[in-house]
């Protein structure tokens, strides 16, 4: 198949340069070996949290993290770049999943178990959780759920400043055992809602904004959090849980929706075994279904992830290797040099490790010269960040998807795209 | 201070000790079993699992092979429940010498243990992961054993005739009056109390850290060397028979299926101090490449963890000076301090393996029950330990039988281990602890791939839920529980591991954020996010201004 772009990841970053790219006109195929981490991530855009104090302003941060950290991301993107794509997002998710805030203010929103998070932009359903307001929370423990823990949560967030308190309530969903996403499509059918609202009623207090685990709803949550509200008369948040992320699939439920809006094609389950640039495009062999199917396009945006998606891996022997394309990595310990600190908090040598790109986002080799000029970079993939640190990860995913489209964007259609 | 009266004080709280605790109490005796931490946390519980046929030593050392499968037959049928029967083979592999496997067949039929050489075919179709060019294969009764399960259960058993465990309880000093041990002084680790034990009879079980116990009592020349040995746990069972390399003992040539995993080990390195085990990543390297000789791409198999334990290696400076050491056999030492120091009640046993757990408790207790001039004779070789009274082994499907049983009425806490809420509740209670280190070595929580990426936080959330810790107890012990676990995994982190490792990055550090969770004075100071609970520090200027009064209500104006 003729295409003129070819996404190879389905996460957030391979997504957002997928829409990106199909929204400004271009024939755009998504090859994707399963769901992107996506499914994994909370989808609270954290642009830079830590660095390493905590972060009150991105707008005023980034500029001096950026020149403290010439190799990371956001230095071959510039500043400029993550406001653009953090626009973009918000416009794109509009209102079927609202997103607010921005790089003005990182917000702070509880975690799991009541750390303070610092994030940019998050959705509507999770800003009511602000800590740097002081109104009293109550958390709400679901008791079929085992990955929320409110009391421990509340407690935390008293430490914090903010007075919390935890409430638990029995959802009858016919087993001791259910994830976060089982409840979410519960939440999707009013008749729950009504109950739980009618079951909380009696227990708040007073002032007490209310805070979920982040499961109101899976495909209808603006509306399952606002009648939420509405019954209960205050405002409602919701606080990301361990994977599977309901937050996060929404997100990848919305960004599918686009891609094929704009005419974007997906096929999941169908994994890049190789893929040969030349210098007009990309020929890219992807199986699916045990058989071996050959696509060629003008350009192909590599947006796999790294470690923790299986993309970039690690062998027996010590070497890291990109599984793709076999791009040259940077920031990876010399043999015989230290993989890891013996302290978990600590800086790794190993914790940099990923593809580095040029301000293009073309990957580059140790000298700095680009090693393919079809080829595009995007997301966990990029090396020289620590994003789990940052808390840039999601910051990192939009700024480079987006930005990879748009150098796509720049170049005039090739000739190969008219025929 | 709470003072303490009994007939017999154990310290040293491994196989040993416990064995020792559960032979004198079924003897009659009024026993107290101390620890300086948790049982089974020291060298116990860092072996690889394997109960000895003697196989090994057959050749090398003829005694110790008698004694393991001895040991062996009687372990099986007394802690069956702790023991699973995976028999055992001894193979060559192609950079062996095939003609060694013969003088291994004479070593075991001279020692009584039983072998019987198979086909390489057949071994090959029993184990299909084995090395494809192994010449000989010989088949012998190993097994693989749950060291916790059976340290608990000699402890249970013994604490169910009286016996008191008394984890977390270091000692301090051995008292001493005239030319005789009459106790020790000990320090509460949990609760920092001081509790003094009055004891006809001290019994060290200590172990490798038997000559600082020693000391204690004023006795000298106790030496007992450090061997760190390493080993690494597999992700899953490469094989379920017990493998051996048939050769001369050596590093890597043992690969032990237990419970989910397979453990590879181990080596024996001489190290300065029992507590200072460090891993090096030429270690892993080396461990890895010789388990590729058993199992060919064990290499890239996927590692969950490694660990150093350290063997008592007994080396006593009064040897050879005649009867002052009975040298029960290789490497199990039995001091008797009257014969050898002229010091009373008070005797020392070191040394040995896992597999003769029973055999020096049984040594040690004759020991004392002699100088005591007692008629007792021991009764642990036909005295099922609790749980295992039905005979029946363990086997690796039981808790997926479980499970199965419970799939809709119950919450469970822990994918890799299968481990249930009300097992999880049930043995918190039953334990009266809250460390989450001791309720991974009761239930495996925690042990399996994703190293308590999931289960952890989990039981956190659940134990404060029961309010056994408050909040500070929890995020400190979520945070130890990780920092530890990290211990045993950087130096064998690559292919699925490290995704796994990333995975939990995400999780604890990106997702609910534990690095920056209220705990200690150094993170709240960088946490606190109002001006409430911010803590005076002069270095609050460095960090987040405090916004003025009035404004911290405006969400538009956070602090700035």
């Amino acid at each position: 198949m003729r295409v003129d772009v070819v996404v190879v990841g389905a996460g957030t970053a391979g997504l957002v340069a997928a829409v990106r790219a199909a929204q400004s006109g271009r024939k755009v195929l998504v090859l994707a070996k399963g769901a992107g981490a996506t499914h994994l991530a909370p989808l609270t855009i954290d642009v830079l949290g830590y660095a390493p104090e905590r972060v009150e302003s991105p707008a005023r941060e980034l500029a001096p993290f950026i020149a403290a950290h010439p190799e990371h991301p956001y230095a071959r993107t510039g500043e400029a770049a993550i406001a653009e794509a953090l626009d973009w997002f918000r416009g794109v998710m509009g209102d079927a999943y609202p997103y607010t805030g921005g790089l003005e203010r990182n917000m702070l929103l509880p975690s799991a178990i009541g750390a303070p998070r610092p994030s940019a932009l998050v959705p509507v359903t999770m800003a009511e959780g602000d800590l740097r307001r002081d109104e009293p929370m109550c958390l709400v423990g679901l008791r079929p759920l085992k990955d929320f823990h409110a009391a421990l949560a509340a407690d935390n967030i008293t430490r914090l400043g903010v007075q919390a308190r935890a409430v638990e309530l029995d959802l009858d969903v016919d087993r001791a055992d259910v994830n976060a996403l089982g409840l979410a499509r519960a939440f999707d059918r009013p008749e729950v809602r009504a109950l739980v609202a009618a079951q909380l009623a009696l227990r708040l207090r007073a002032g007490e904004r209310v805070g979920f685990p982040a499961v109101l709803g899976l495909r209808h949550a603006p509306t399952v959090w606002r009648e939420l509200q509405e019954r209960l008369g205050r405002p409602v948040f919701e606080i990301p849980t361990v994977p599977p992320s309901v937050p996060g699939l929404r997100v990848d439920a919305i960004l599918l929706g686009a891609l094929r809006a704009a005419g974007g094609r997906i096929i999941i389950g169908s994994e890049v075994v190789g893929a040969a640039p030349d210098a007009d495009g990309v020929t890219v062999r992807a199986r699916a279904a045990g058989r071996d199917v050959e696509h060629r396009a003008d350009w192909l945006v590599l947006a796999t992830g790294g470690f923790a998606e299986g993309s970039i891996t690690l062998g027996s022997d010590w070497r890291a290797r990109e599984t793709v394309l076999d791009l040259p990595l940077a920031h990876v310990p010399a043999p015989g040099e230290p993989r890891f600190a013996p302290g978990l908090f600590d800086e790794h040598p190993m914790s940099r490790v990923g593809v580095a790109v040029d301000d293009g986002l073309r990957p580059v080799g140790p000298d700095g010269r680009r090693v393919h000029e079809r080829v595009l970079v995007a997301g966990a993939s990029i090396g020289g960040a620590v994003p789990w640190k940052e808390h840039s990860g999601e910051g990192i995913s939009v700024t480079t998807g987006h930005h990879a489209a748009g150098q796509l964007a720049g170049v005039a259609p090739s000739v190969g795209v008219a025929a | 201070m709470t003072t303490l009266q009994t007939e017999v004080l154990v310290v040293g709280g491994g196989a040993t000790g416990a064995g020792i605790a559960w032979d004198a109490a079924l003897r009659g005796y009024d026993v107290i079993l101390v620890d300086r931490a948790d049982l089974a946390e020291g060298t116990s519980g860092r072996f690889h699992g394997l109960l000895h046929s003697g196989g090994r030593y057959v050749v090398k050392d003829p005694v110790a092979a008698r004694e393991c499968i001895a040991e062996n037959e009687i372990v099986r049928r007394v802690a069956a429940g702790t023991v699973e029967d995976t028999g055992g083979l001894f193979v060559t592999t192609p950079d062996d010498d095939p003609e060694y496997a013969d003088r291994f067949l004479d070593g075991c039929r001279e020692t009584g243990v039983p072998a019987e050489e198979i086909d390489v075919a057949q071994a090959l179709r029993d184990e299909p992961r084995l090395n494809p060019g192994i010449r000989r294969a010989i088949r012998v009764p190993d097994a693989s054993i749950d060291v916790w399960q059976l340290v608990w259960a000699l402890a249970n058993g013994a604490a169910a005739r009286g016996a008191r465990i008394l984890p977390y309880h270091r000692v301090v000093a051995l008292r001493r009056e005239g030319d005789a041990v009459t106790g020790a002084d000990l320090r509460d680790e949990r609760t920092g109390e001081d509790v003094r034990i009055e004891a006809g009879f001290t019994i060290n079980a200590s172990g490798a850290w038997a000559h600082q116990i020693a000391e204690m009592a004023g006795i000298e020349g106790v030496s007992v060397v450090p061997g760190k040995g390493i080993m690494i746990a597999m992700n899953h069972r490469l094989v379920n028979t017990v493998v051996n390399r048939c050769t001369m003992p050596a590093d890597g040539d043992i690969l032990v299926p237990i419970r989910t995993v397979s453990v590879i080990g181990t080596t024996d390195i001489r190290s300065a101090h029992p507590d200072d085990l460090p891993v090096t990543q030429e270690e892993v390297d080396a461990m890895l490449d010789d388990g590729d000789r058993l199992v060919p791409g064990l290499r890239e198999s996927r590692a969950l963890r490694v660990w150093a334990g350290v063997r008592p290696l007994f080396d006593d400076k009064k040897a050879g000076e005649g009867g002052s050491t009975r040298d029960v056999s290789r490497g199990t030492a039995l001091l008797d301090h009257l014969e050898r120091d002229g010091v009373h009640r008070f005797i020392t046993i070191t040394g040995g393996k896992l597999t003769t757990y029973r055999l020096m408790a049984e040594e040690a207790v004759d020991a004392m029950v002699e100088q005591l001039g007692h008629d007792r004779p021991c009764t642990t070789s036909t005295t099922p330990l609790p749980g295992s009274e039905d005979g029946e082994h363990m086997t690796p499907g039981a808790r997926l039988r479980r499970r199965e049983r419970h799939l809709l009425t119950e919450q469970l806490i822990c994918e890799c281990e299968l481990i249930e809420k009300s097992t999880l509740e049930e043995t918190m209670r039953a334990r009266g602890t809250h460390n989450l280190d001791d309720i991974r070595r009761n239930l495996r929580l925690g042990m399996g791939p994703c190293q308590g990426g999931f289960c952890i936080p989990r039981a956190v959330g659940i134990l404060h839920a029961m309010h056994r810790m408050d909040v500070e107890e929890a995020n400190r012990s979520l945070r130890t529980f990780l920092e530890e676990r990290w211990k045993g995994l950087w130096p064998i982190l690559h292919g699925d591991q490290l995704r796994q490792a990333r995975l939990d990055d995400w999780i604890f550090q990106g997702l609910l954020d534990v690095e920056h969770l209220p705990g200690d004075a150094r993170r709240d100071v960088a946490a606190a996010v109002h001006t409430g609970v911010r803590p005076g520090s002069a270095e609050d200027g460095d960090l987040q201004p405090t916004p003025a009064p009035g404004s911290a209500h405006d969400s538009t104006a956070g602090p700035s």
